[in-house]
């Protein structure tokens, strides 16, 4: 506590393991940036061509009765994605 | 929708087929691609007016629509590529479109761009680029775009990725002409299109040229493809590319060990997927391209009306709610204005007949006439308003771009049984007749989905069962009549979900399909669009079901009477004589009884339901024939209805057990021969529609003897 320079790498430190996430995590109305995609075959394919790319920022609008699907706005797009599939992209919590 | 002729309309002719091609003209042959809602749908239509063919790709069940026009004394073939986000060979749609610019070579392809959001689509027309045909990207939707404050300078765009573009408004016909002259002028060669690919940077621009070096050492193949192409897809893993090297090249070997090793220092350099970087850089090439080229004016209002009718229709409680109200709304306007209109359609039918039997002498032909053939053009007919108003529903939902919202809605409940849920289409449309509804099961893009969805959604309560269960359940359970349709009805839904489940676990396993869609922003369907698109699919639902039925009925009819009886009148032991008894349908009957007796059936309602497998609305009249209904007396089809009901209702035959188990044998049994048909159609081989046949006769059989034994023996029978 005394030594602000350690105390704000520690917070950066538990930011970025906190922030890392999949976007299935992401509440509806918050944004994020896509870090990765984990899928593989077909639907890493959609996903890319849909513009789930590396640093690609988006928003979760909302979720369907049982929280699945998703509603996802990204370059624009207004797409719909199964939390399963969700669950393969790797994101960034973006404020 | 507008009402004055598109410009266009003045310079150029619309025809339909090649005949007046003068001799040596050539026909210059146009490719249409571009993403689904891109407004591609329009803009082929305002290019080739309501003049389409309709067919389909090569070997596959895809749709292929094209149109002829006349330009300046010059014929062009416009070909509507399917509807694709990418060139990936994933799915049939993106394999079906490269090979045809592969194969065929058009003259031009025009990718049409939604202007609103060049960024995702460019991503298409990028890939199609590298294929190495002349490219024009038609900036559709371009009102919308300036009333956005989107601002493209397509002229500065054009000189960056070396393509022509053009401003288009395909709903109005806007910019229209000027994209045939741009069309013209790259076909005749006066405007340049360039066939160069996109830079990839540095490191993947290594690994393509090393391959593109190994390709070029088989000289054929260089001369038949972009090597541009397959170098990039080589590098991407495609596997429909590696099948070619390894079927075309001279050295596929060499050519695929070259690409994995490039391919793997690719990965191991950026530490990712091949696919993905290459993929990321087409979107890093376009973001460069749109910085330099596009300007949003203004702030874009905050909330669109997309995402506020979006806050109503897809609120996690009101979603769901909203869809059944959408669909009964849809169901409403087609029984409301159908039901009528079948009416009219059927009593003609019937005067018909009766006019035909007074007309012509009394005798095998006018009964073939009369009992075959207008029996059977009017049983299809029928149904035509029905269908009619079923395919104005649907075009109307994906037009307006609700379709996708249902799906969103409904997809988790529909996952449960390993459907997609755009399922509830093909299931929705079968509850009025299998046929338009297996027609309809094209909104699924997955070909396992698609079949499964195929095979089930026959088991709903369709049109022509309705009448058939309702005289059943009146004739057995008078007092309990609408309790028991309602239960057949729904025991029709939870068949279909749980056959498919079980085809999910069983013989349609496999890989997880995506459900990543698009939800497109909601238009205003146009009228004309809705019209045409409701027009196709009854022609094309009276040209398969209308001679099926017509070739059904005159084979039952046949086989229901003849042979004829040796005599009139009585038999030896005095009894009456039913001529339908000496038929082959009488004799098979009689000959599978053994069979369906443990069912409790007897011999004539095995003859009836054999009929039945031609159109399920025959059981009734089978039926009827089989209790001695005079064939002329059956004009009025009440009467007939009520005649079979008094007569099955006390026949001693028959217990209520028997009669539960033969509801729902009809419900799940063979489906018609018009369904089968267009199963047949849909999916390209015969296997499908034999084993649908096959799966519904055994489950519908178990089923029978099950309620009909079990039953028995808990002390229901009797």
């Amino acid at each position: 506590m005394n030594n602000p320079i350690n105390q704000s790498n520690d917070r950066d430190r538990e930011l970025q393991t906190r922030r890392k996430t999949d976007l299935a995590q992401i509440p509806a109305g918050k944004r994020f940036k896509v870090v990765k995609i984990n899928a593989l075959g077909e639907v890493r394919r959609r996903l890319l061509d849909i513009g789930f790319v590396k640093n690609q920022a988006g928003c979760v609008i909302r979720e369907a009765l049982l929280k699945d699907p998703i509603e996802v706005d990204i370059k624009g797009t207004k797409v719909s994605l199964r939390r399963s599939e969700a669950r393969l992209i790797c994101v960034e919590e973006a404020d | 929708m507008s009402t004055e002729p598109p410009p266009v309309q003045r310079r150029f002719r619309r025809r339909l087929g090649r005949n007046r091609l003068n001799a040596g003209g050539r026909v210059i042959r146009v490719a249409l691609a571009g993403n689904p809602n891109s407004g591609k749908t329009s803009v082929f239509n305002a290019v080739t007016g309501q003049r389409q063919h309709i067919g389909n790709y090569p070997g596959v069940t895809v749709e292929k629509k094209s149109g002829m026009i006349e330009l300046d004394d010059k014929l062009l073939e416009i070909i509507d590529l399917p509807g694709i986000y990418s060139l990936s060979a994933y799915s049939l749609e993106e394999v079906v479109s490269r090979d045809f610019v592969l194969n065929e070579k058009p003259d031009v392809i025009v990718d049409v761009l939604d202007s609103t959001n060049l960024e995702r689509h460019l991503y298409l027309l990028l890939q199609f680029q590298e294929l190495g045909v002349p490219i024009i990207g038609a900036l559709n939707m371009s009102d919308e775009a300036e009333t956005k404050g989107i601002q493209i300078n397509s002229e500065q765009l054009g000189l960056i990725l070396g393509i022509p573009f053009v401003k288009t408004v395909g709903t109005t016909g806007r910019g229209i002409e000027k994209l045939l002259d741009t069309v013209m002028k790259v076909a005749e060669g006066e405007l340049e299109s360039n066939r160069r690919h996109l830079n990839y940077g540095k490191q993947v621009e290594i690994s393509h040229n090393a391959v593109i070096a190994t390709l070029e050492l088989d000289p054929e193949f260089k001369n038949r493809y972009s090597l541009h192409w397959v170098a990039i897809k080589l590098l991407e893993k495609d596997q429909d590319a590696i099948r070619k090297i390894k079927r075309e090249h001279k050295y596929p070997q060499m050519v695929l060990e070259a690409t994995r090793e490039w391919q793997q220092r690719l990965e191991k350099y950026f530490q990712e997927d091949s696919e993905i970087i290459i993929g990321e850089q087409r979107y890093a090439y376009i973001h460069g391209a749109l910085k330099e080229t596009v300007v949003q004016t203004g702030q874009p209002d905050g909330v669109d009306l997309t995402e506020k009718i979006d806050r109503i229709a897809l609120n996690r409680f009101l979603g769901i709610p909203i869809f059944f109200a959408v669909m009964f709304l849809i169901y409403q306007l087609t029984f409301a204005l159908g039901n009528p209109m079948s009416d009219l359609i059927s009593r003609f039918f019937s005067y018909l007949s009766v006019q035909v039997n007074v007309i012509l002498p009394a005798g095998a032909f006018q009964d073939l006439i009369s009992n075959g053939i207008i029996n059977g053009v009017g049983g299809v007919l029928t149904f035509l308003p029905l269908v009619l108003f079923l395919f104005l529903g649907l075009s109307f939902l994906e037009d307006s771009g609700y379709m996708a919202r249902a799906a969103f809605v409904m997809d988790k409940f529909f996952h449960i049984f390993g459907l997609h849920g755009r399922s509830f289409v093909p299931f929705m449309i079968s509850t009025g007749c299998a046929v338009p509804g297996i027609m309809s099961a094209r909104v699924l893009a997955n070909r396992k989905d698609r079949i499964v969805t195929i095979m089930v959604s026959p088991l709903m309560m369709c049109g022509a069962k309705a009448p058939v269960v309702a005289m059943l359940a009146a004739a057995f359970f008078p007092e309990h009549a609408t309790i028991v349709f309602w239960g057949v009805w729904l025991f029709g839904w939870l068949m279909a979900f749980g056959i498919a489940l079980a085809f999910k676990k069983t013989l349609f396993r496999g890989d997880q399909t995506p459900f990543v869609m698009e939800l497109p922003p909601y238009r205003r369907p146009q009228v004309k669009s809705v019209i045409l698109h409701m027009w196709e699919k009854s022609a094309e639902y009276i040209k398969k079901a209308g001679t099926v039925i017509l070739a059904a009925s005159v084979i039952v009819w046949f086989f229901l009477s003849y042979p004829k009886p040796p005599s009139e009148g009585v038999d030896f032991r005095g009894n009456n004589i039913i001529p339908i008894e000496y038929s082959f349908g009488g004799r098979l009957g009689k000959s599978i009884e053994p069979v369906l007796k443990w069912a409790g059936f007897d011999w004539k309602i095995g003859v009836s339901l054999v009929a039945g497998v031609a159109a399920k609305e025959v059981i009734i009249s089978t039926t009827g024939i089989l209790y001695g209904l005079d064939s002329d007396e059956s004009d009025e089809s009440l009467q007939k209805e009520f005649f079979v009901k008094e007569k099955l209702s006390r026949d001693p035959n028959y217990s209520p057990l028997m009669a539960l188990g033969l509801l729902l044998f009809v419900m799940i049994y063979i489906p018609c021969l018009a369904t089968l048909a267009m199963v047949k159609k849909e999916l390209g081989s015969w296997k499908w529609p034999v084993f649908q046949a096959v799966y519904t006769l055994t489950v519908a059989f178990v089923v029978a003897v099950t309620v009909y034994q079990i039953g028995g023996l808990l002390g229901f029978g009797g």
